[in-house]
């Protein structure tokens, strides 16, 4: 390796050390604000009004449904469009939410359910989207009207809204709110003319999905319209789950889409140049600042922290209780060391005494006198004292105790069984017994001291080596670092393919399992069975083994066994190692297993924690999530709808030059660069930082060299349609185009009139 | 409940008050018709309502005369504010001034099944617009919900990472995972059972089993 990459990583394992500290960005999620009074000022201005067509618009979002009176400049309400309904059995009533409303409430919470279709701009639920137009009309301040809403209604729908649909909603504005006239239109045809709009194309990205339209000298080419199904619903869930599987082993935090879409609006950027940025951006330098951390809420676990007096007055209470302790613990030794001397001196002075006796009889009554049954017994008693009171006085002193074991006594052995009478021949098995033990103890010994003077004789062996021929011998401890090596690989792909269903190792295994299971077990090898009935398993030992082979997982053979050749090998390449960084002037720490295996070193720590070293340990940091690649990959999406997401659809730079070179060309009568000077970008889901470059660069090598390109976002993406909406309200436009309360009875609920800003009749 | 603290007790109280405030379930709606009573079976995903829609056109092509449907398309240029090509539409403002509020249009011809009216719609292609551009704007396919969704990419196809999103060289053969380099490949081999398919539900490659 060369020394600058050396350095380098060195360096990186140093040099977080110098960075700031990381930016924690807290998690944020949709949350109830406040709840909003009843605003009937707006009816009543509506109401004196009467001449200038006032109207309620309601832009029917997916994300929002933002609703207001036309002649104000912004809605006032904006809700998302979902509802939360349930009994509560304690109070014996019923509950019903609207909008943010049902963030207030846990088991609301749980109860929500949403007007849309997921991730379409289509309403699937009415009954929801009913409950969310009763509390937009309460809010307005129209309860308190007899029967009916008397205000004309502008909606807007999505582009070629199903017929369905449409006519389930015209049927609730008419039938149940009584409206005197209704109109649809699509969102970004209405921003579209909110921005001055004639000739161009408009690109709506929203939150249920992506629409092209190319729209001439006012009139929209809907049969040209263009819808790719990506919006920032998807882009939601997409990150959701790439963060999920980023962190799969488990992460603690609560994770949900609603967090995923503040994410997803807060961190993410559209790249000029995917490729070439994507390709640097999980390098370390500069990772920090390309990086994003978000901090889930978490308990620290709490560890009292005391003062300094308090530690040495527990420290000093510990040692006190100690050395109380300890006295006790040597007056009681002592006591016993007394007793135990007095006990010697009392057997001794029996010896004494039957030395002194001479006839069997007296000796007998000595030693019936001391309890004792004979001298061999009075013997050996004094013996032990005498050495358990060594033992103990050099304990006392704190000496080293050496266990000189002096051989017992093996006499009988030799004594043929004839000679010895009865109590003989049961100390003869005793002294047997003792000797065997004995001299298993001293094979043992004497094994260890060989073992030790082996190594001490190869230590010694291979440091001649070392000094006679260094080359050699380094290169004999590469190769052998080598093997281990390859040991362990092998170890690790053997463990691997124990997981694989169908490796040969578990193959076999199946194989052993189906057998044991079986009532007519195939004869392996040996005939196990001869009759019938005869169950004679595990009257060979060799039997047993089979369950040694069928056993997995960390049971897998003797796990002992595994664990410690396991621990053997990792510890004798560190060993090796050890060695050759001490003689190895070209092996460098950089080389060492360890140094390989460092977080430095790897693409996935950078990925999942950034350029800082993890603590598993730490729950603030294992509930942070580092968004990196993610800030890019996301919004990218939109651009590369089948290659990220496999979204099989054209990306929407894709679907933008098919519909200026292709499909606008060929009809006549019209002007295909007159399209080129007004991309007009609408829609949340455009917001991203960049957007609006990254379409103009990717559109011109689309086109021919030199046409004029001019791409220009709305004013307000979120709010434009809104407001477009409500400035059509009121005009000649609408006036054609509104549907009468009369019209629908008489023509029925599918009836549309088709107009500038609205969906043709499908 | 009584073992709670007084302060919790509290909090529980404005808590429901707060949700008694939230409620409109409790609220007398006026401007509702007390009549309303919608299909209880109006909520219909896509799909059904894609799949009804197909049956009811199936339908009605077979319940139309094939010989009378000729006879029953009458397809005046400026005509009775029931045909919903884009020139005609009662907002389009027309040379004919007694068609903008609809009030010629007789009994017989409202009645007309609406159904008809798009069949006799996509029957009446043939040009009759008096400007190029409208005629070929309406010579167009109508965008529905469906035709209007864009075509799979022609393009190459980039390959991107399943695990870190970085550009990916590579495809192991066993998970189908595409894949950065040898530690992203290390890990893939040590993922547990399972984890694979998810990486590739994320691509939409994933095996859907039927």
């Amino acid at each position: 390796m060369a020394p600058s990459a050396v350095d380098d990583t060195v360096s990186r394992r140093e040099v977080w050390k110098t960075l700031p500290d990381p930016v924690l960005y807290p998690v944020k999620e949709a949350k109830f604000e406040k709840y909003i009074e009843p605003q009937s000022d707006g009816y009543e201005r509506a109401k004196a009004q009467s001449g200038g067509n006032p109207a309620i618009v309601i832009d029917n979002g997916s994300w929002a449904v933002r609703a207001g009176w036309s002649f104000e400049n912004a809605p006032r309400l904006a809700v998302p469009p979902i509802m939360a309904k349930y009994r509560d059995r304690k109070l014996g009533k019923t509950f019903s939410f609207a909008g943010q409303d049902c963030y207030a409430d846990t088991s609301a919470r749980g109860h929500i359910r949403n007007a849309f279709e997921a991730g379409t701009g289509i309403v699937s639920n009415w009954d929801v989207m009913e409950h969310v137009l009763d509390y937009v009309f309460l809010k307005l301040g129209m309860n308190g009207v007899d029967g009916a809403i008397d205000m004309p209604v502008v909606m807007t729908e999505a582009v070629a809204n199903l017929p369905y649909s449409r006519k389930s909603m015209t049927e609730i504005i008419f039938e149940c709110y009584g409206a005197p006239s209704l109109t649809y239109g699509i969102d970004s045809l209405f921003a579209y003319r909110h921005n001055q709009g004639k000739t161009g194309i408009v690109v709506s990205s929203s939150h249920s999905a992506t629409h092209l339209i190319p729209v001439y000298n006012q009139k929209p080419l809907l049969a040209q319209a263009t819808r790719l199904n990506w919006g920032g619903w998807h882009a939601a869930e997409y990150l959701l789950k790439l963060i999920r599987l980023k962190y799969y082993y488990g992460f603690p935090g609560k994770l949900n889409s609603s967090q995923a879409e503040n994410m997803v609006r807060d961190f993410c950027y559209v790249s000029q140049d995917y490729d070439s940025e994507l390709a640097h951006y999980l390098e370390w330098t500069g990772l920090e600042d390309r990086e994003r951390i978000v901090q889930y809420p978490y308990t620290e676990e709490v560890i009292i922290q005391k003062s300094e007096e308090e530690l040495a007055r527990i420290a000093e209470r510990k040692k006190e209780s100690g050395r109380r302790l300890q006295e006790q613990a040597t007056k009681m030794r002592l006591e016993r060391l007394m007793k135990k001397e007095q006990e010697l001196e009392y057997y001794k002075d029996v010896q004494r005494r039957i030395s002194e006796q001479t006839t069997k009889k007296e000796i007998k009554r000595i030693l019936d006198d001391a309890e004792v049954k004979d001298e061999a017994a009075l013997d050996r008693m004094v013996k032990e004292l005498e050495k358990s009171i060594k033992r103990a006085r050099t304990k006392d002193l704190g000496g080293e105790q050496e266990e000189e074991q002096e051989a017992p006594d093996f006499s009988l052995l030799d004594v043929p069984d004839d000679q010895l009478d009865e109590a003989g021949l049961k100390q003869k098995r005793q002294q047997r017994l003792m000797k065997s033990n004995h001299d298993a103890r001293a094979r043992a010994k004497a094994e260890k001291e060989a073992e030790k003077a082996r190594i001490a004789e190869e230590a010694r062996l291979d440091e001649e080596r070392r000094t006679n021929d260094l080359e050699g011998w380094l290169e004999e401890k590469r190769q052998l670092r080598l093997a281990k090596l390859a040991q362990i690989k092998e170890r690790d792909r053997l463990k691997a393919d124990l997981g694989n269903r169908k490796s040969l190792a578990n193959q076999i295994r199946m194989k052993n399992l189906a057998n044991l299971a079986s009532d007519t077990p195939a004869a392996t090898g040996r005939k196990r069975r001869r009759g019938g009935d005869d169950d004679d398993f595990g009257a060979d030992d060799a039997d047993w083994g089979v369950y040694r082979s069928v056993a997995i997982g960390a049971n897998k053979g003797d796990s002992d066994d595994e664990d410690e050749a396991e621990e053997d090998l990792e510890a004798s390449v560190r060993a090796l190692e050890q060695d050759l960084l001490e003689y190895d002037k070209e092996f460098t720490y950089e080389h060492t297993l360890e140094a390989q295996n460092d977080w430095t070193k790897s693409l996935l720590h950078a990925f999942r924690y950034g350029p800082r070293p993890f603590d598993a340990a730490a729950p603030a940091e294992t509930h942070r999530l580092h968004l990196n690649v993610e800030r890019i990959r996301v919004p990218e999406v939109i651009f590369q709808p089948s290659a990220i997401a496999g979204v099989d659809q054209a990306g929407i730079i894709e679907i933008a030059g098919d519909i200026l070179n292709q499909r606008l060309v060929g009809i006549p009568g019209l002007d295909r660069d007159s399209f080129l000077k007004d991309i007009f970008l609408t829609g949340g889901n455009t917001m991203f930082q960049g957007f609006d470059e990254r379409m103009r660069a990717s559109l011109v090598p689309l086109l021919p060299a030199g046409t004029q390109l001019t791409v220009r976002k709305a004013k307000d993406p979120i709010l434009d349609a809104w407001k477009g909406a409500a400035g059509w309200a009121g005009s000649e436009d609408w006036q054609r185009a509104k549907v009468t309360r009369e019209e629908y009875q008489e023509k029925g609920a599918e009836y549309l009139k088709e107009h500038d800003l609205g969906n043709a009749f499908s | 409940m009584s073992n709670q603290t007084p302060e919790a007790q509290a909090a529980a109280a404005a808590h429901l008050k707060l949700i008694e405030q939230l409620d409109i379930h409790s609220i007398h709606k006026s401007f509702r018709n007390t009549h309303w009573r919608p299909n209880q079976r109006r909520n219909k995903n896509i799909k059904t309502i894609l799949g009804d829609a197909q049956r009811k056109e199936a339908n009605s092509i077979l319940a139309t005369p094939q010989d009378a449907s000729g006879a029953a398309t009458p397809a005046p240029v400026g005509d009775d504010g029931l045909s919903t090509s884009g020139t005609s539409t009662p907002a389009v403002p027309s040379t004919n001034g007694a068609n903008a509020n609809g009030t010629t249009v007789s009994l017989a011809q409202a009645s007309r099944s609406l159904s008809k009216l798009v069949l006799e719609k996509s029957l009446n292609v043939p040009s009759k617009g008096s400007n190029g551009l409208a005629a070929s704007l309406s010579s167009a396919p109508v965008a529905t919900y469906t035709n209007i969704e864009s075509a799979p990419s022609l393009a190459p196809m980039r390959r991107y990472c399943d695990i870190t999103g970085l550009s990916a060289p590579y495809i192991d053969p066993k998970t189908r995972l595409r894949y950065h380099n040898a530690e992203v490949f290390a890990m893939i081999r040590s993922l547990p059972q399972g984890v694979g398919e998810q990486f590739l539900e994320a691509r939409g490659a994933h095996t859907v089993l039927k």
